[in-house]
């Protein structure tokens, strides 16, 4: 408020002291907003009235439940320190994940998937019963049947097969638990990766990262326990709630970090901006949001406080962990890596140094896989070839890291995509397309695992000869959820949250079961 | 001008109406009888409460002599008035219970000779404890003296059947002759029973491998009483000719066999069978039907005709979690609860309980890097022993840790990547005998200390990479494959 006016003759007079005055009341009273009235009215005749109804209602069967709390777990935690670790539910070998998620659905029949009777029916019309009461994305009419566009040979001694395509990836096949018999019901690339990454087709649901944050904690207090790398040039379809928190506290959703230049945009201080005074002005924000929190005592407060004090905590260790600079030339060289250019090695090399500093869980995704064949980078021999080129050395070179430093024993990684590719040739529009393609197949779809307490060299599961359906062992994606979250410790239906009056799960509300053949 | 039923006594016009459902009954045996089929959830589910209803006339009926002969001596005279009373309740229970059985018959796909069986002897049941209820206490005199007593004792004797009959229906047609003493089958001239109605030659695969499986775990629902959907497994001809929505098993061909894909779900599936609580088939009988159908789903194959597989998979048992009893765990972790939340205190996050129920604890030091050193590792000392997980990557240890090492004498999990350690500490590593895994990638270990790391019995694995211990040169050969570099 003003202590002087300019008049129109443009002289400067001071207000006489009544009109301070009636500017400070004024102002005063514009400060109480409407927030400050509903609060102090809970101290007057609101509260008289809500005594009155609470001594009739207050038993100790109608008290309210302490808010969310599994009753069987406890992962209530100071809500200053929302990411301290927590025992898992019983003793486990996995302590933390890497997740690749090839993005748009590799297909499993070009890579693991051999099947000579397919291919000695290449061209030939498919057979009715495929397409009866099917849904396809694209496939129109009848399709004609299509073999693999590459060689398989065995591999490693446990002697299972795989394409050509992966020559790095093939020195580790011993290591490898290959699911072949995945299943799931979502045919279009973004519920379908929904439902791998958050175990529900619809957005709102906790991804599986915040899931293992909110009850194993992150070790590493300097960085985020939930980090996701993209490549490939895109973001995958499911978008950011693939690695969001759903209804669990914010806190715990999966941080974007690029995999060169800075690892967050803007976490770095601007040029003029000091270390130091950047502590001063975090101080100084604490100090509000703390009056806030004394205020409202809303604990999303304090928690806002500590991700303050992460970021800037990250400004030292971020930067350095995903500085792959700092690695010699011939680990890069194993990677394929190269400083600067965001790619998939890049991100292999990061979620190794981060697998080291103690991050939870590091989820990379990798774009393009979908080999529809409309176009020459979703041929299966254009590119699909380009991305097992951009992902079989990187891939393998983690693996090896990994083990070489015994990191494996407690890491689980596991590589799939959302669903799988049909056995017939897409024909787009009913007709025969330039370029080689398959459509998406929820009914099988293969995905692998290895590392920590998963048994390494074998297969599970089985599809029929065309590898179109499953004949053995069908494994739901919610089985394969309950299966991970074994491996992390947990009991799938212990591991909740109450949300909407129901314990949440990352399971969902089917039954879902721990599949113990791939269990060392 | 009165009726002739006006005219009859209470008692007879309750017998008289009481006879209309016995007719009822009949009529429907003949013209609706149970035929195979599953229908409607109504006649199925009311007619479950059959098994339960027919308890209340078997015990009528075996009260009513009881009544007649205890109530003959004069200190029990008062209890012969009420066998009348006790009649007239057995005929309408009877009736009520023989009325159930017709809905789960004819609901519950059910047919053959032994439902049929029974139903008769339901139906003539009711009509005899009519007989009983309606003779009794006339026709007393004379030649008819006998008729009450005799329909009596044939009324039990038809009870006694029908529910033997109603046993084999629900247990299976040998359920007492196949535990009966060798003695006293040799006496009635029992022969041991023949599961299958057809049984194929035990020297043919199908007979010997196959049929053995379905008679252990499908008939009950599937044979010659009970056929679900019409679908019949206690014979070759009959598992070919298949259930009522076609056949179920298909030559060579495991995508197109809805047996083999049933067997084959997931046990929370639906459609998973065998159902209803039945023992699930094993994987290797699994395997063992898989086999078959891809070889031709042939009864003339023979036995030996396919070599099973050399490595028979150990069943894998579902898996399940048991319980945490927190008090159990608090009075464990007593002795050391005081000084772990000491150490969580000046080190946060690096040490934690290895799970919620354990008192072993996991320690991550490498988060630290360089700001832990030998005097932390000395800090931890109150808690060295319960230690089983360490991982001291990267930080700032050296040899002069070597004896608080060696205090931690549970330790499975031993991590030393990029640490300042030599052999000097590797010295210690032959006290830890619970060691499975151990890594000292790029340290100063070196080859000499080989020996000491092969007298660790359980190691499992020994990361070596980055060291001068080389693939070329000696390994003791209690640690050839399990040095990985």
């Amino acid at each position: 408020m003003p202590d002087f006016e300019t008049k129109p003759d443009g002289r400067h007079s001071r207000a006489s002291n009544g009109e301070v005055d009636r500017d400070v009341r004024q102002a005063l009273l514009q400060a109480q907003t409407r927030r400050h009235f509903l609060r102090t009215l809970g101290s007057g005749l609101g509260t008289v009235f809500m005594g009155t109804l609470a001594a009739k209602y207050a038993t100790s069967a109608n008290t309210a439940r302490p808010a969310p709390a599994s009753p069987d777990l406890d992962f209530t935690r100071d809500p200053s320190t929302p990411l301290s670790v927590l025992p898992p539910q019983f003793a486990a070998k996995a302590r933390r994940v890497i997740y690749l998620h090839m993005a748009g659905a590799p297909s499993q029949l070009e890579l693991f998937e051999h099947k000579p009777e397919l291919t000695r029916l290449n061209g030939q019309d498919c057979p009715a019963s495929f397409l009866a009461g099917k849904r396809f994305a694209f496939i129109n009419g009848v399709p004609k049947l299509l073999g693999s566009q590459y060689p398989f040979h065995q591999a490693g001694q446990s002697g299972h097969w795989i394409s050509d395509r992966l020559p790095h990836l093939e020195k580790h096949m011993d290591d490898l638990c290959l699911i072949k018999s995945m299943r799931t019901d979502q045919f279009n690339h973004a519920p379908a990766q929904l439902l791998v990454q958050t175990g529900n087709a619809r957005l709102g649901y906790a991804s599986f990262g915040s899931w293992v944050l909110y009850g194993l904690g992150s070790e590493n207090q300097n960085l985020p326990g939930f980090i996701v790398l993209l490549s490939g040039g895109k973001s995958p379809d499911g978008g950011k709630q693939l690695w969001g928190s759903g209804f669990l506290p914010s806190v715990y959703q999966g941080v974007q970090c690029r995999s060169h230049g800075e690892p967050v945009l803007y976490l770095e201080n601007p040029s003029s901006i000091s270390r130091p005074l950047r502590r001063i002005m975090l101080d100084a924000i604490d100090a509000i949001d703390q009056q806030t929190y004394t205020d409202f005592g809303n604990p999303e407060t304090v928690t806002r406080i500590a991700q303050y004090e992460l970021a800037f905590r990250m400004q030292m260790e971020a930067t350095d962990a995903m500085d792959i600079r700092k690695e010699p030339d011939s680990v890069r060289a194993r990677y394929g890596s190269k400083p600067g250019v965001a790619s998939f090695a890049n991100n292999c090399l990061v979620a190794r140094r981060l697998a080291e500093r103690g991050v939870r869980f590091i989820q990379l995704y990798h774009w393009g896989w979908d080999s529809h064949g409309a176009a020459a980078n979703e041929a299966l021999n254009i590119g699909f070839a380009d991305r097992c080129r951009e992902t079989d050395q990187p891939i393998a070179a983690l693996l090896d890291d990994l083990q070489q430093r015994g990191l494996l024993e407690d890491t689980l990684v596991v590589w799939g995509g959302e669903f799988g590719r049909t056995s017939m040739r897409e024909n787009r529009g009913g007709q025969e397309m330039k370029w080689v393609g398959r459509d998406h197949n929820p009914g099988a779809f293969t995905i692998w695992l290895a590392g920590a307490g998963v048994k390494p060299g074998i297969t599970h599961g089985e599809t029929d000869d065309m590898g179109y359906e499953i004949v053995r062992d069908p494994v739901e994606v919610r089985d394969l959820h309950a299966t991970m979250l074994y491996l992390l410790g947990f009991d799938h239906h212990k591991l909740n949250y109450r949300f909407q009056g129901l314990e949440q799960k990352l399971t969902s509300v089917k039954p879902a079961r721990v599949v113990p053949e791939i269990l060392a | 001008m009165t009726s002739w039923f006006q005219r009859l006594s209470d008692r007879d016009r309750i017998g008289v109406v009481a006879l209309i459902p016995i007719l009822a009954l009949l009529v429907l045996l003949i013209a609706v009888p149970p035929d195979g089929s599953e229908r409607a959830q109504w006649g199925q589910f009311i007619g479950r409460f059959h098994p339960l209803a027919v308890h209340l006339p078997i015990g009528l009926i075996l009260l009513v002599p009881i009544l007649e002969l205890v109530g003959r001596s004069p200190r029990f005279s008062y209890l012969r008035p009420s066998a009348g009373f006790v009649l007239g309740l057995t005929t309408v229970s009877a009736i009520a219970a023989a009325g159930l059985g017709w809905c789960l018959a004819r609901s519950g796909g059910y047919s053959g000779p032994l439902v049929t069986q029974h139903m008769w002897g339901g139906i003539s049941l009711s009509f005899f404890c009519w007989i009983c209820w309606m003779a009794r206490g006339r026709l007393d005199t004379g030649r008819w003296r006998l008729l009450y007593p005799l329909a009596l004792a044939t009324t039990i004797a038809v009870m006694t059947w029908t529910g033997y009959r109603g046993g084999q229906l629900v247990r299976g047609e040998d359920h007492l002759t196949e535990v009966m003493p060798g003695g006293m089958r040799k006496f009635l001239g029992v022969s041991v029973p023949l599961k299958m109605t057809a049984a194929s030659s035990v020297n043919t695969f199908y007979g010997g491998r196959i049929q053995p499986i379905f008679a252990g775990h499908c008939i009950t629902c599937h044979g010659p009483d009970k056929h679900k959907s019409n679908l019949r497994l206690d014979s070759y001809g009959s598992l070919m000719r298949g259930s009522k929505h076609g056949p179920v098993v298909k030559a060579k061909d495991l995508h197109g066999s809805e047996l083999f894909r049933r067997i084959s779900l997931s046990p929370t599936d639906d459609d998973f069978m065998p159902k209803q609580g039945k023992r699930p088939l094993s994987p290797d009988e699994v395997k063992l039907i898989e086999w078959w159908i891809a070889a031709g789903a042939s009864d003339a194959l023979s036995v030996d005709a396919i070599k099973t597989a050399p490595a028979q998979t150990t069943a894998a048992a579902e898996v399940t979690f048991d319980r945490i009893d927190a008090a159990e765990v608090a009075r464990q972790r007593a002795g050391l609860a005081s000084s772990v939340a000491k150490l969580q205190k000046r080190y946060p996050n690096i040490l934690e309980y290895e799970s919620r129920g354990s008192v072993n604890l996991v320690l991550n030091a490498s988060l630290l890097g360089d700001r832990f050193r030998d005097a932390d590792l000395d800090a931890l000392s109150p808690v060295a022993d319960r230690v089983v997980v360490a991982d001291f990557s990267r930080t700032g240890i050296t040899d002069r840790s070597a004896p608080a090492l060696a205090t931690m004498k549970r330790l499975r999990v031993l991590r030393l990547v990029d640490t300042k350690i030599t052999d000097v500490t590797a010295r210690v590593f032959g006290g830890l005998d619970q060691l499975e895994s151990l890594s000292v990638f790029a340290t100063g270990v070196t080859p000499a200390s080989l020996p000491t790391m092969a007298q660790l019995l359980k190691l499992r694995h020994l990361y070596v990479g980055e060291t001068t211990i080389r693939a070329d040169g000696t390994i003791p050969e209690a640690l050839k494959g399990k040095v990985l570099f």
